[in-house]
């Protein structure tokens, strides 16, 4: 260190500037070289980048990005099967694919976690796991729940959050928590329904979609 | 500088007569005082915020510790109205006088002469004092502009326009124009820079309509004093983000970045007592930093609504102020060549040395930041308030520390401060404060925003509940809170020394008589050199030339002109900016169906801000694939055209906003609002007296005329806001009931007595602020789901 501070020392004094404020004085001391470049090349690269980003074709911006991470997702998810219908065969098939109820789960936590609860034990809203409901008396009326809300908007609807197949899904996941029978809160106005049908059985392609 | 033509004398040709004079350094002793008092209760509050953020998991985990509760009932301790007295206490009140102190200190003598005007240094130091009073009444009382360190309503606006111009300034001007020395001091031109663009960034970001003043003017009564104090901004959505980051962006860069280089400049190379490491790049970083600062702004913004073309001119020129940065940061290390062996001893060098670090660090980080795709991550998180507070508690905290324990001793009139031990003390305690702050604050920052974009295996979010991503953080919220204990005991140690330096001293400390010779009339500059350059090229000669700077050398003696080419540099720069962002309309694509918000809304906006919402949850969800899983469409620039001001944010402690609307019921905000902790594991303070008070239908009218004279088209909402908002309220008040299983089914909150929680009737309960808020709340982003409203034939004005 003291080695350094001699020659510096020697060095500068054939800098130092002939100018002094209240004691303090200057060396002409020039820039250090990798300073310039570095200050040069970011300049270079501003304008360059700038140009780039927003003139360039082969810029994605970031509402492009989105776009087209969505589409990948609905082909993920959707490609082979299309658009879905929320009809009861639709239904009660995905409510029993574990694949379908893993996507549909990251969808109710998002989404109906804060008033059904994690579990969906209800909360503010009704318990999903027991037998009674409170807007629904087939399972094709969940469906209608969530697309449209219910109750004076105690239930808020998702149609125009969600995506059409995103409300199928998350419908067979409600579906399929019936029966778990968690101890929940209570909430008044719930009537016991019948049994989701069978997949597959007449009950469950002859159902109305629409009644309730 | 050797005269090589020989022409004649040169530099001062006749000067003046020897003048004799004192400095003032009474005003100097004043503003320290307020920088470490002012400095002590803006960290204060600080701490207590840190405590605030951790405390209700320690709650949940212990009841007995409930006492605290108090600390989220009480409608002036809640944190959105906090925060904004901590930031304001610290950037204007403590590094504020802290500056002045350094102004006032070194203007004096790098211009030999004493202040313009006594009476001015007065004013200047009670004018500010008063509004920083102003400041602490107002903010915890929820009167607030919302716009981030421009929170102050409009009659303390007119007070630091006034005080900052009408006092500091001319008082500042005015020592140089009577100066004794010709040229000014690098020093010097940070000073000026700062005074003129704090002044310009100040006035351009609050321009305002005010609600009650407008009233008058129009009605001839003020319906109430929450109207008195209230103001519009006049720009709106896109435009309104975009001039408050232009202010708050360059609030950072000439309030607590060009001062404190200037202070640097003073202090440092007096302190060491080693020249100046390079006058050329002093002059080359000033300049450079002076343009290109101005520009950066919009990096406050990436992925919002604002353009992308601002967006990415915003990165670029943070990027390209690095070494701008950096050449004080050079010239603040260099100069402690052949005096670092002082450092080892002297407490104030290593207050300066730790302080220039932390300059240099965070002005690499700033660059970093503010590239879009590293912004992604931390946008919204506590890497930003890491950030900071590694520049304000490093950079600013030390620098002022530094130069107090320097300035104690030479203005108190004693030999040598209290105690260099305890000084010592300060310094390691105040650096292992800032360590565990920064560190546990980039920890939890990167792990959150990890947290937000994780994907599990099926394609969906990792953490769909947003609570899990704030529990994960509270380890660090701990860590954060002790290091921001051990920095404020670090300040108590602080004032006590120079407590006890002052008391050491003479009760008025003697003022030398200093002598000097005014300036002549006459100054020959010396002569710019010829080019030695063995090259026939014009261009390339002139250059050289050019590049020894003795034009910047004539310069410096011309005070009005190097301030006028300040002005210049920030001017033009910010013009290239707001001219395209106020002018190009395809920057703000309007949307059909956004339609304004009905008074009543509009009336919840404002508890909205009042409440300081802004400081936990943003408006703005970005064009990022996981942002959008989470929380809906992302935010488009038509949205906001009725957002006076705009709400984004920019931090989410609580979940984004921007589609609230319609995604919870009535009751569940109602009952939300009474008590978060129905979301397990929620830091939302409660808002139980919004429950409580009663709205003032009456307020709402003056509103909507302030609205509409901004050009909102409210039509006949103008003429009976009231009736509408009273019938809006009682619509949601008997939904909510509806929701809810009857009026008499509403949740009494835990431990209230029944008695005072029954509402009368749907028009009591409709009367509460509550209502408003939670009309608000349901109108958040959902004009874009419903049908444009049709054409109205003929105009209804």
């Amino acid at each position: 260190m003291s080695e350094i501070e001699n020659n510096n020392t020697d060095r500068n004094e054939s800098l130092l500037l002939d100018h002094e404020y209240d004691g303090i004085r200057e060396y002409d001391n020039p820039t250090p070289g990798w300073w310039h470049l570095i200050f040069i090349g970011s300049v270079l690269w501003g304008i360059v980048y700038f140009v780039f980003a927003t003139w360039s074709p082969y810029y994605t911006a970031p509402v492009e990005a989105v776009a087209a991470a969505q589409a990948a997702e609905y082909e993920a998810l959707f490609g082979t099967i299309g658009d879905l219908e929320p009809d009861p065969e639709t239904l009660l098939t995905m409510m029993a694919d574990p694949k379908w109820v893993a996507v549909a789960r990251g969808s109710y936590l998002t989404n109906c976690r804060s008033c059904h609860a994690e579990n969906a034990q209800g909360l503010t809203g009704p318990n999903l796991t027991d037998d009674r409901y409170k807007n629904v008396k087939v399972v094709t009326d969940i469906y209608d729940v969530i697309s449209l809300g219910a109750g004076k908007g105690a239930m808020p609807a998702w149609g125009t959050r969600l995506s059409k197949n995103e409300v199928v899904l998350l419908s067979a996941y409600v579906a399929s928590l019936r029966g778990q029978n968690l101890p929940g809160a209570e909430y008044d106005g719930e009537q016991l329904i019948d049994p989701w049908p069978e997949p597959g059985s007449d009950a469950a392609s002859t159902e109305e979609p629409d009644a309730g | 500088m050797a005269t090589e033509q020989g022409q004649g004398p040169l530099g001062e040709v006749a000067p003046g007569q020897v003048e004799e004079f004192r400095y003032d350094d009474a005003i100097v002793r004043k503003f320290v005082a307020a920088t470490l008092i002012w400095g002590f209760v803006g960290m204060l509050v600080g701490v207590i915020l840190a405590f605030q953020m951790a405390i209700p998991t320690l709650v949940q985990s212990f009841p007995s510790l409930s006492f605290l509760d108090f600390l989220y009932d009480t409608s002036f301790l809640n944190f959105g109205r906090l925060r904004p007295l901590h930031t304001n206490a610290v950037i204007f009140a403590f590094a504020g006088n802290a500056i002045f102190a350094a102004i006032y200190y070194s203007t004096q003598r790098l211009c030999k002469a004493r202040m313009f005007s006594d009476t001015l240094s007065m004013l200047h130091f009670w004018g500010w004092q008063a509004i920083i009073v102003a400041a602490a009444i107002t903010l915890p009382l929820g009167i607030t502009q919302s716009k981030e360190y421009a929170e102050l309503e409009w009659p303390i606006d007119l007070a630091i326009a006034l005080v900052w111009v009408g006092f500091f300034g001319v008082n500042f001007f005015g020592t140089l124009l009577r100066r004794r020395e010709r040229h000014l001091y690098v020093a010097l031109w940070f000073y000026i820079a700062t005074i003129v663009t704090v002044a310009l960034l100040h006035v351009f970001n609050n321009l305002w309509i005010p609600v009650g003043a407008y009233e008058l003017i129009t009605t001839g009564s003020v319906s109430s004093p929450d109207n008195l104090l209230k103001s519009y901004p006049l720009y709106a959505g896109v435009q309104d983000a975009f001039m408050q980051w232009w202010y708050g962006h360059n609030a950072v860069a000439f309030f607590l970045t060009t001062p404190f280089l200037g202070l640097m400049y003073y202090f440092l190379p007096k302190a060491a007592n080693r020249p100046v490491f390079s006058y050329r790049l002093s002059i080359v970083h000033f300049w450079s930093l002076v343009f290109i600062y101005i520009w950066a702004g919009p990096h406050h913004l990436h992925y919002t609504s604002l353009p992308l073309w601002a967006s990415s001119l915003g990165m670029v020129f943070s990027v390209m102020l690095w070494m701008p940065s950096w050449g004080g940061m050079i010239n603040g290390l260099l100069t402690l060549r052949g005096a670092w062996h002082k450092v080892r001893e002297d407490p104030v060098l290593k207050f300066f040395v730790v302080g220039v670090t932390f300059y240099g660090m965070s002005t690499f980080e700033g660059p970093l930041l503010s590239v879009k795709l590293v912004n992604s991550l931390s946008h919204y998180t506590d890497w930003t308030i890491a950030h900071v507070h590694s520049g304000t508690l490093g950079w600013n905290g030390f620098m002022t520390f530094g130069m107090l324990y320097w300035l104690a001793p030479r203005i108190f009139g004693v030999e040598k401060l209290h105690s260099l031990k305890l000084a010592t003390l300060h310094f390691w305690i105040g650096t292992i404060g800032i360590l565990l702050y920064v560190l546990s604050m980039y920890t939890a920052g990167i792990t959150q925003g990890l947290m937000w974009r994780a994907f599990d295996t099926s394609g969906q979010l990792a953490f769909p509940d947003f609570v899990e991503t704030v529990q994960r953080l509270m380890p660090f919220y701990w860590i954060r809170a002790v290091g921001g204990v051990l920095y404020l005991v670090g300040v108590v140690l602080g004032m006590y020394n120079i407590w006890m330096t002052w008391r050491a001293g003479p009760r008025k400390p003697e003022e030398p008589v200093h002598r000097a010779p005014a300036l002549g009339p006459v100054y020959v500059d010396a002569p710019a050199p010829t080019s030695k350059l063995d090259a026939n090229i014009e261009l390339g000669k002139k250059a050289e030339v050019w590049m020894k700077a003795t034009w910047h050398r004539r310069l410096e003696r011309l005070p009005v002109r190097l301030t006028v080419w300040v002005i210049i540099s920030v001017v033009a720069a910010s013009l290239f900016e707001i001219i395209p962002t106020f002018l190009i309309r395809s920057n703000v694509p309007t949307i059909a169906s956004v339609q304004p918000y009905t008074p009543l809304e509009l009336y919840g906006r404002d508890i909205y801000i009042a409440e300081g919402c802004y400081n936990c949850h943003s408006q703005m969800i970005r064009p990022i694939f996981a942002e959008v899983k989470r929380y809906g469409e992302y935010s488009k620039p038509g949205e906001f055209v009725y957002d006076r001001p705009f709400q984004w944010g920019s931090r989410r402690i609580g979940p984004d906003l921007a589609r609230e609307g319609g995604r919870q019921s009535h009751a569940w905000h109602y009952n939300h609002f009474m008590d978060p902790s129905i979301t397990p594991g929620s830091i939302m303070p409660r808002y139980r007296f919004l429950a409580q008070q009663r709205t003032d239908f009456d307020e709402i009218a003056a509103r909507v005329k302030s609205m509409a004279m901004l050009g909102v088209p409210y039509g006949d909402a103008v003429n009976n806001a009231p009736e509408l908002a009273r019938e809006q309220a009682q619509l949601i008040a008997s939904e909510l009931a509806t929701q809810s299983g009857g009026l008499a089914n509403i949740p009494i909150p835990a431990g209230e007595e029944a008695e005072d929680w029954r509402y009368e009737s749907i028009e009591d309960l409709s009367e509460r602020r509550v209502i408003a808020l939670i009309a608000y709340m349901q109108r958040l982003g959902v004009d874009i789901t419903k049908p444009a409203p049709e054409e109205e034939t003929g105009g209804d004005q």
